[in-house]
C-alpha cells in the first residue's frame, strides 16, 4: 500500500489516500483500506487547487474558453464529502474517499477527486456515506394532503424526521417525491409510480374483468403492430379501434408502467404470477406474505415483492399447502430471483412512544430481513436501489454513481445496525438535515464539535481491508506529482 | 389437607404428593409454593401448626427440575442435559453470563449442564468436560440465558380484564392460561423463556399474575409460581371504568384496598407466629400474604411522573409492599433518584421514547424539547435496575430484544452489556426468581439460548432453546418460527 501522507494544518488538500481511477472501482466490488491517516486540518477554504481536468467541459479545453468557464464555475455549487467511507449501494466500499457533488448531481467520487475552490466541504472523519433511502410507501411526510404541488409543507416535522431516518425520497400517494426540505419546487421525481390493480381470488368477478382487459389490450396491441407493419406498404391501412380497450392495461403491456397488486395469500400470488406470464408484464406485489412458499413461481414470473419482513400471520386453516408468514420470506424470495423491497409495518412517522415499526426505523425492518437470511447487500438494496427500480427512478437515485442525483446520507456506523444515526442527509447536493442542528437526536451520542476529531485514524488493520488490486491502480504515476504540486500550492499561501 | 409446611425438605417431599396444579412452584423452587393460601392449592382446612414460611428460592441446591415427560405421554428417554439424562457440555464463542454486578461475558467458554442445572461455566481452558458428557459446539455463535418478560398478556385466552370492582386483588390470570400457545411459542423462539402473565389494566387492581415457562405446553410444567404478582394500575386505563374515576379517588381507593390487604396479611402473620384465634379467610386478600412475605410482588402499570411518584410514596414507602415498575415510560425516568435510593426495579416498555408533547414537538418555541429515550433517562438519573418489557401483544412478545435495541438506540449506554442484563437477570431479580434463572451461573436452572450474535440486534436469531436443560426449540429439527 502506498504510504499515505499525514496532512496537517489549514490548506490540507482533500485528495487523501492513494489515487485510484474511479472507473476501475465502480465496476467492481472493492473494499479499500487506507492506512492510518491523521486528519487535523480543519478546512479547505484557503486551498486553491489546480483546476482538475475532470471539471473541464470537454469543449472548454482550449485556453480561450478559460474566461467563460470560470464564470460558469462561479455559479456551480459544489459539495464535497471528504474522508468518508463510501458505500455505493452496489457493493463497493471506498474507505477514506471523497465524494464531490456538483449542482445536485454526483460529479465524482473516489481517491482521485480534487475539491474546487468555494466548495462546501464536510469532513466525515471516517463516517459512512450511503445513498439516501427510499420509502416506496409513505404518509404524512410532506405535510398537507396528497396534492404535492399545492400542499407541501417544506418544513414539516415529519419530513425532518424522515430525513433523520435516512429517507430522501418517498412515495406520496402515487407520486415519487424528494424530501427536499426547505423547497417547494423540484420535489417530484415521477408522477405515476404504479398502476394499482386488484386481482384476488376472493373477487372472481374482478379477476374476470382484469383478465378481459388484458386480453383486449393484448389483442389491440397485436392488431396495432400488424397495422404498423401494413402501413409501410399500404397507406390506407386501417388503424385498429381502441374502443373498449382499457388504457391502463395497454400501458402496462407496453411496459410504460408497472402494475401493483396488494396480495398475500399463496393462491392470489400464484394467480398474479400466472396472469403476468400469460400477458407478459412484470408485476409488483405488495405484502407477498406467503411468497416464500412459491418463490420459484414468482421468480419465473418476474415479480418484484414489497415486503414487511416482520409480518406475522398464521396460515388459513383451510389451506392444505404450507402457508402463513415466515421470517425467511424476503430471503427465500431473493434466492429465487424475486427483487425484494422492504417497507416497515407503518408507513408514517410515529412519536407516540412505541418505536421500531415505522418509517423512522426503515433500516431496522431491513435488519429483520437479514435475520431471515437475506444477504446484507440485498437488504441495503431493498431500501435503496431496488426501491428505486420498482419506482422506475433508478436512473436518478438509489445508488452512488456518477451522474446520479446527489441524494446521500452520512451515518456514524453500519446503516443496518440499531445504534446507527444519520448525521447528515443530503438531497440534490444540499444538506437538508444535520443531526446536531436539530433538537430531536442531537443529545444522543453527540457528534464531536468537528467531525475532524483530532488524530482521527482510519484503521486498516481489519481483515481484508487492503485490496491488492486497489493498490495496483493506486500506482498511477501522475498522482504523486499532483500531490506534490498541491502541497507546494498550499505552502505558497 | 394441610399445606402449611415447616421446612423446605418436607416441602420437597410433599410436592410429589400434591395435586399437579400445586407442583409448579414447588418443583421449580424447591417447595417454596406451599404458601398457605394464595396459590391454587389453597388450604381451606384448619391450619393449626404455625407455618414457618421458607424464604423464597434462596437455596440453589433445592432446585428440582420436573421430570421431562409431558403429562399423559409416556416418558421419552432423557437426553443430555435433561433431568435424569447424561451431562451436556455446550461450547460457545461467547457466553453472555449476564451476572448481576459480575462478569458479563466469557469468551470461548463452556457450560456444563446436568439434570437441568448449570453445573459449571467458564473459559474452555478452565472447565474440564467429563468424558461421558455429550458435547454441543455452537461454533462462532453465542450462548445466553433465557429471556424474562414481566409484562405479558399473551399466555392465555385474554379473559383477564374483568372490570368488576375498581380493585380486584382476588382475580387470577392463572385461570386463563393456555400453556405453550402459538404466540407464547413464537416469543419463546425469540428467546423469551419466562413470562409473567398478568391481568390487564382496566381497573386499579386487575388481579394476580402467574409466572410461566413458555417452552412447555402443559400447565404443570409451565407454571413457575402462582401468584406471580399482583397487577396494580395506578392511572390511565382505569379512568375508563364505570364511574370514570379520577386520580385522587383512584389513589385513595387503591390505598384503601392495599391497606386492608396488608392488615389482613399481618393478622395471619401474627396468628402463625403466636397462635390465637384463627383469622377468617378472605379470598380477596389472600394475595397479600404472599406479597408481605415477599413471595410475590406488585407489578405496577405506572407511568408519568406524578403517577409513578405515588407508586414510590404510597405503595413502597407508606405500605412497604414489594413493588416494581412495569411500564415506567413517558417521563417517569425523572424520578430516577428516588427509584434508585429504594432499589426499585424499573421494567420499562412498551414505549421506548418520550416526546414531551406527545407527537407535537414545540420545536419553534423557546423551550425546545427532545426525543428522550426512556431507559436512557433512567440510566442518566443513576438507576441501575433497568429492564425491558413489551406489554405483549402491544409489542409482539418476540420483539422484546428489539425493545432493548431501541433503548440503546435512543441513548442507553450498553458498553457494560446492561441491555442484556435488562432482558435477563434484572427482570429475574424483580420477580424474585434470580436464584434460579436470569443468568448463567452455577446452580441455576439451564434456561439457555443458542443465538447467532448480539441479542439486541434484529439480525441475530435464536437457533436453539433449552429449558431446564431440555431442548424445547431447535431450528435444525423444526420449522423456524422467528
Amino acid at each position: 500500500m502506498k504510504q499515505l501522507q499525514s496532512i496537517e494544518g489549514p490548506g490540507a488538500p482533500a485528495g487523501l489516500a492513494g489515487r485510484i481511477s474511479f472507473l476501475g472501482l465502480a465496476s467492481s466490488v472493492l473494499l479499500l483500506g487506507a492506512s492510518a491517516i491523521s486528519l487535523t486540518g480543519p478546512a479547505l477554504a484557503s486551498y486553491s487547487p489546480p483546476t482538475p481536468a475532470a471539471f473541464q467541459d470537454e469543449e472548454d479545453d482550449s485556453e480561450d474558453a478559460e474566461e467563460g468557464k470560470k464564470e460558469e464555475e462561479e455559479d456551480d455549487k459544489f459539495l464535497a464529502l471528504v474522508g468518508g467511507e463510501i458505500h455505493t449501494g452496489l457493493g463497493g466500499v471506498l474507505r477514506n474517499a471523497t465524494l464531490l457533488a456538483k449542482n445536485g448531481k454526483i460529479h465524482s467520487f473516489g481517491y482521485d477527486v480534487d475539491v474546487p475552490e468555494g466548495a462546501e466541504v464536510v469532513d466525515l472523519g471516517g463516517m459512512r456515506v450511503y445513498p439516501g433511502l427510499i420509502a416506496v410507501s409513505s404518509s404524512g411526510l410532506f405535510g398537507g394532503g396528497g396534492d404535492l404541488a399545492n400542499s407541501v409543507d417544506p418544513y414539516s416535522q415529519n419530513m425532518t424526521l424522515a430525513l433523520a431516518a435516512g429517507i430522501t425520497t418517498a412515495v406520496n400517494g402515487n407520486t415519487v417525491a424528494k424530501l427536499k426540505r426547505g423547497h417547494v419546487k423540484g420535489l417530484v421525481v415521477k408522477e405515476d409510480a404504479f398502476e394499482s390493480l386488484s386481482y384476488s381470488n376472493g373477487n372472481p368477478q374482478g379477476q374476470l374483468k382484469v383478465n378481459e382487459n388484458f386480453q383486449r389490450a393484448s389483442e389491440y396491441l397485436r392488431e396495432y403492430r400488424a397495422y404498423e407493419e401494413e402501413k409501410r406498404s399500404n397507406k390506407d391501412a386501417k388503424e385498429p379501434s381502441r374502443k373498449g380497450v382499457d388504457d391502463k392495461s395497454v400501458s402496462i403491456l407496453r411496459g410504460e408502467i408497472r402494475p401493483r397488486f396488494a396480495a398475500n395469500s399463496r393462491t392470489d400470488l400464484m394467480e398474479i404470477a400466472e396472469l403476468a406470464q400469460r400477458f407478459g408484464f412484470r408485476p409488483i406485489v405488495e405484502g407477498a406474505r406467503e411468497g416464500w412458499t412459491i418463490a420459484d413461481h414468482l421468480g419465473r414470473a418476474g415479480v418484484t415483492a414489497i415486503v414487511t419482513p416482520r409480518t406475522r400471520r398464521g396460515k388459513d386453516e383451510r389451506q392444505v399447502a404450507e402457508g402463513g408468514s415466515s421470517i425467511e420470506n424476503a430471503a427465500k424470495l431473493y434466492q429465487h430471483g424475486v427483487p425484494v423491497v422492504v417497507v416497515p409495518a407503518s408507513n408514517g412517522i410515529s412519536l407516540g412512544g412505541i418505536v421500531g415499526q415505522d418509517l423512522l426505523h426503515l433500516p431496522i425492518e431491513a435488519g429483520f430481513a437479514i435475520r431471515g437470511g437475506l444477504p446484507e447487500q440485498a437488504a441495503l438494496e431493498s431500501i435503496t436501489l431496488e426501491a428505486a427500480r420498482v419506482l422506475g427512478v433508478d436512473y436518478r437515485i438509489g445508488s452512488i454513481e456518477v451522474g446520479k442525483d446527489a441524494d446521500l446520507i452520512v451515518t456514524d456506523g453500519d446503516l443496518l445496525h440499531y445504534q446507527t444515526f444519520v448525521q447528515w442527509a443530503i438531497v440534490d447536493g444540499e444538506i437538508v438535515y444535520d443531526k446536531q442542528e436539530e433538537m430531536f437526536f442531537a443529545h444522543i451520542r453527540p457528534r464531536p464539535e468537528s467531525a475532524l476529531a483530532p488524530e482521527k485514524t482510519v484503521d486498516a488493520g481489519e481483515e481484508g481491508a487492503i485490496d491488492p488490486e486497489g493498490e495496483e491502480e493506486d500506482g498511477d504515476g501522475d498522482d504523486d506529482d499532483e500531490d506534490e504540486d498541491e502541497d507546494e500550492d498550499s505552502e505558497d499561501k | 389437607m394441610r399445606h402449611s409446611i415447616p421446612t423446605q425438605s418436607f416441602a420437597r417431599s410433599l410436592t410429589r404428593a400434591l395435586p399437579a396444579a400445586c407442583v409448579g412452584l414447588a418443583a421449580l423452587l424447591g417447595g417454596a409454593s406451599t404458601l398457605a393460601s394464595p396459590g391454587p392449592c389453597v388450604g381451606e382446612g384448619d391450619s393449626t401448626a404455625p407455618a414457618k414460611r421458607p424464604i423464597l428460592n434462596r437455596d440453589p441446591n433445592a432446585l428440582a427440575p420436573r421430570p421431562p415427560a409431558r403429562s399423559g405421554a409416556p416418558a421419552a428417554a432423557p437426553v443430555a442435559g435433561m433431568q435424569g439424562g447424561p451431562g451436556l457440555a455446550i461450547k460457545a464463542k461467547k457466553i453472555l453470563t449476564a451476572e448481576w454486578q459480575g462478569r458479563s461475558v466469557v469468551n470461548n467458554g463452556v457450560v456444563l449442564v446436568k439434570d437441568g442445572i448449570i453445573e459449571a461455566v467458564g473459559p474452555a481452558s478452565d472447565v474440564k468436560i467429563p468424558s461421558n458428557y455429550e458435547i454441543q459446539d455452537l461454533g462462532d455463535d453465542w450462548l445466553m440465558p433465557g429471556i424474562v418478560e414481566l409484562h405479558c398478556h399473551i399466555a392465555g385466552a385474554f379473559g383477564l380484564n374483568d372490570t368488576v370492582y375498581l380493585t380486584n386483588p382476588g382475580l387470577r390470570a392463572s385461570s386463563d392460561v393456555i400453556p405453550g400457545n402459538e404466540a407464547l411459542r413464537l416469543g419463546m423462539a425469540a428467546g423469551v423463556t419466562t413470562v409473567l402473565y398478568i391481568p390487564g389494566s382496566g381497573t386499579n387492581i386487575g388481579g394476580q399474575g402467574i409466572l410461566l415457562r413458555s417452552g412447555f405446553d402443559t400447565f404443570e410444567r409451565a407454571e413457575i409460581r402462582t401468584p406471580g404478582s399482583m397487577k396494580l394500575a395506578q392511572a390511565g386505563n382505569p379512568e375508563r371504568w364505570t364511574t370514570r374515576p379520577n386520580r385522587s379517588f383512584m389513589n385513595w381507593n387503591t390505598r384503601n384496598t392495599l391497606r386492608r390487604g396488608k392488615t389482613y396479611a399481618d393478622k395471619w402473620t401474627e396468628y402463625e407466629k403466636n397462635g390465637g384465634e384463627r383469622p377468617e379467610i378472605n379470598p380477596q386478600f389472600e394475595i397479600f400474604r404472599a406479597l408481605m412475605a415477599n413471595m410475590a410482588q406488585i407489578s405496577t402499570h405506572t407511568q408519568i411522573y406524578q403517577v409513578a411518584l405515588k407508586t414510590i410514596t404510597d405503595v413502597h414507602d407508606e405500605l412497604g409492599i414489594p413493588v416494581f415498575i412495569d411500564h415506567g415510560t413517558f417521563d417517569t425516568w425523572r424520578l430516577g433518584k428516588l427509584i434508585e435510593e429504594r432499589e426499585i426495579f424499573a421494567i420499562v416498555g412498551p414505549r421506548a421514547i418520550d416526546v414531551p408533547t406527545r407527537g407535537f414537538i414545540n420545536w419553534s418555541g423557546s423551550n425546545p424539547e427532545r426525543i428522550q429515550g426512556c431507559v436512557a433517562g433512567y440510566q442518566e438519573m443513576g438507576v441501575t435496575r433497568i429492564g425491558f418489557n413489551t406489554d405483549s401483544p402491544v409489542i409482539p412478545q418476540e420483539e422484546l430484544q428489539l425493545q432493548a435495541a431501541m433503548g440503546v438506540r435512543y441513548g442507553f449506554d450498553n458498553s457494560k452489556m446492561d441491555a442484556v442484563r435488562g432482558l435477563t437477570i434484572v427482570p429475574a431479580m424483580a420477580c424474585g426468581l434470580d436464584q434460579s434463572i436470569g443468568s448463567i451461573e452455577v446452580g441455576k436452572i439451564a434456561d439457555l439460548l443458542w443465538i447467532t450474535g448480539d441479542p439486541a440486534d434484529p439480525r441475530s436469531f435464536v437457533k436453539e432453546v433449552w429449558q431446564s436443560g431440555e431442548v424445547v426449540y431447535d431450528i435444525s429439527e423444526e420449522k423456524r418460527l422467528w
